[in-house]
């Protein structure tokens, strides 16, 4: 027992030479992390902030990192596009001078996607529409040359904006109808209380050149379509409360319906619906449509997904049901998919968590807790 | 040919401008508030029956679950200060909202009620609460929850949500 001390004592000491022989640590230089290249498994999550809704943001991710890669700012009630080849962002969005008071402007933010550093921006006139997350509240033309910001007053209009010079062109009087569905390189439609669409073409100047009404493509009364369009190669689908799925080509001078196909069976009408914040995800290479589905009536279509319904775009047959609700995790509020030949699903769920999911086999490869506070939407890079 | 198609543009052209003033009186018409306008209010009885089937949880103010409270979406004034007719002190009542029918099983009836956001303030950020029983997307907004009905208010800041009775809806 009295050699237990001293034992001690050389241990320290030995210990005390090691350490002593270990070099410090040398001076560190504070630097800016550079963004990595592209990952097609990235995706931008739109996080709605509800419990302090002027604080907005979106966080870049990476799906197979598992990392945040960064932030875009995005204020009040914004909406939130990319410009067609990815390299920049757009944010339409509103500040009040004194935070929460004073003098208001509305204004178009860009990003550089590339390093998530301000690429300047565009005022608006205070119009700008404030509502949940979707793709059509600011979008860019085909090619870029045009950025429109939806305007609800509530009298419905949109600008007509040059993200180049970075200046307000038009503004274009929508009739009522509402958001901004880009395509080609000068069409702007908007959604419309009779189920129609309006469909404005502008001249190079971005002004009025002409404008159609479509026929009824829905039903509002009896069977409305979400808001929130799902990019297919032509167009969008837009998903109805029961079930219908509705595809648009907007590649023509007017919009074309293809014939309308349903989520749902016969028996499965008016119980199981799809439901959620973003409420579709189409990977368009492999024809795969996943949409977040609940049993509930009428009034559920925001509940969130209990399952992943998956389909097969061109046979319209369902492939797979994965039980997300079943597996521990709370509904689905929005989805994405990767659009490359290994494709990850993004699953957000109602308590901000993100799932990382095999879009081939639906199997939960990661957890992403807490994501933001309310991630309602997210897009690929 | 080129006065054909001038003609066809100034007639079309005039008859968006007509058609934009109607639809706006129209939108404004459904979305303002007011006494004088209820006897005109459509009211969607259809899903009356299903709604009579949601039996509340709780007849509190305070809860998602109170009846009135069939369509709201957004926290509720009464965990923020105000009442469920009232906002908060020092918010400030949105002048344009959207209207929504629910039935209160206490009595039996349905009852038109106006969604009225009290603005001027940051998030609440208490008692969420998200119903959407004959709610519609926003190309219907006055059906429209999603919104921000503050849009209009010198303050746009949404703060909380009331559900005011306007009146029974006649069958």
């Amino acid at each position: 027992m009295r050699s237990a001390p001293l034992t001690a004592a050389v241990f320290c000491l030995l210990a005390g030479v090691a350490l002593a022989a270990t070099p410090p640590l040398p001076a560190e230089h504070l630097t800016v992390e550079k963004l990595p290249p592209k990952s097609p498994h990235w995706v931008y999550v739109f996080d709605a902030a509800f419990d302090n809704e002027i604080d907005q943001r979106i966080h870049l991710f990476d799906g197979d990192t598992y990392r945040r890669l960064g932030q875009i700012d995005a204020g009040f009630t914004p909406g939130f596009n990319l410009s067609p080849d990815g390299t920049r962002s757009v944010v339409a969005t509103t500040y009040y001078a004194r935070g929460s008071r004073g003098t208001r402007t509305d204004v178009v933010e860009f990003t550089d996607n590339a390093t998530l550093a301000s690429a300047g921006e565009i005022v608006l006139p205070n119009k700008r529409v404030m509502t949940a997350p979707n793709l059509f509240s600011v979008a860019y033309s085909d090619d870029g040359h045009f950025v429109y910001a939806s305007y609800v007053t509530p009298a419905a209009s949109f600008g007509v904006l040059d993200p180049t010079h970075q200046k307000v062109l038009a503004e274009i009087d929508t009739a009522g109808c509402v958001l901004v569905i880009p395509s080609g390189p000068n069409r702007v439609s908007s959604l419309c209380e009779s189920g129609r669409l309006l469909t404005v073409t502008l001249d190079g100047d971005g002004h009025e050149a002409s404008r159609g009404m479509s026929e009824p493509f829905f039903d509002p009364d009896k069977d409305p379509v979400f808001v929130q369009g799902i990019p297919i190669e032509k167009g969008y689908a837009f998903l109805s409360f029961l079930g219908a799925v509705h595809e648009v080509d907007f590649s023509g001078a007017q919009p074309a319906f293809a014939p309308v196909w349903s989520l749902v069976t016969a028996a499965e009408t008016g119980h199981w619906r799809p439901g959620a914040e973003q409420v579709g995800a189409i990977h368009k290479k492999l024809g795969r449509l996943y949409v977040p589905m609940h049993e509930g009536g009428e009034g559920t279509h925001k509940d969130g997904g209990t399952e992943i319904w998956v389909f097969d775009t061109a046979s319209h047959k369902r492939l797979a049901r994965w039980p997300v609700h079943a597996s521990g995790f709370a509904n689905v509020l929005a989805v994405q998919v990767s659009q490359d030949p290994a494709p990850i699903l993004f699953a957000a769920v109602a308590n901000s968590d993100v799932l990382i999911l095999d879009a081939l086999t639906g199997h939960v490869k990661h957890v992403e807790k807490h994501l933001g506070q309310t991630p309602w939407m997210m897009l690929n890079p | 040919m080129r006065s054909l198609d001038q003609l066809f543009e100034h007639s079309s052209r005039s008859l968006a401008r007509r058609t934009s003033r109607r639809s706006l009186l129209g939108t404004l018409g459904q979305i303002l508030t007011g006494a004088a306008l209820l006897p005109l209010l459509p009211i969607d009885r259809a899903g009356r029956a299903h709604a009579a089937d949601a039996k509340p949880k709780a007849d509190s103010p305070e809860s998602c679950e109170y009846w009135k409270y069939c369509a709201i979406d957004g926290f509720l004034c009464s965990c923020c200060g105000g009442t469920s007719t009232s906002c908060p002190p020092g918010a400030s009542p949105s002048p344009i909202t959207w209207i929504g029918t629910c039935h209160n099983p206490g009595d039996g009836r349905d009852y038109i009620v106006s969604y009225n956001d009290c603005c001027g303030k940051t998030s609440c950020g208490n008692c969420e609460c998200n119903r959407n029983e004959r709610e519609k997307p926003m190309y219907r907004p006055s059906r429209n929850n999603d919104l921000n009905w503050c849009m209009a208010n010198a303050d746009s800041n949404y703060h909380c949500s009331v559900s005011v009775i306007l009146g029974v809806a006649e069958k």
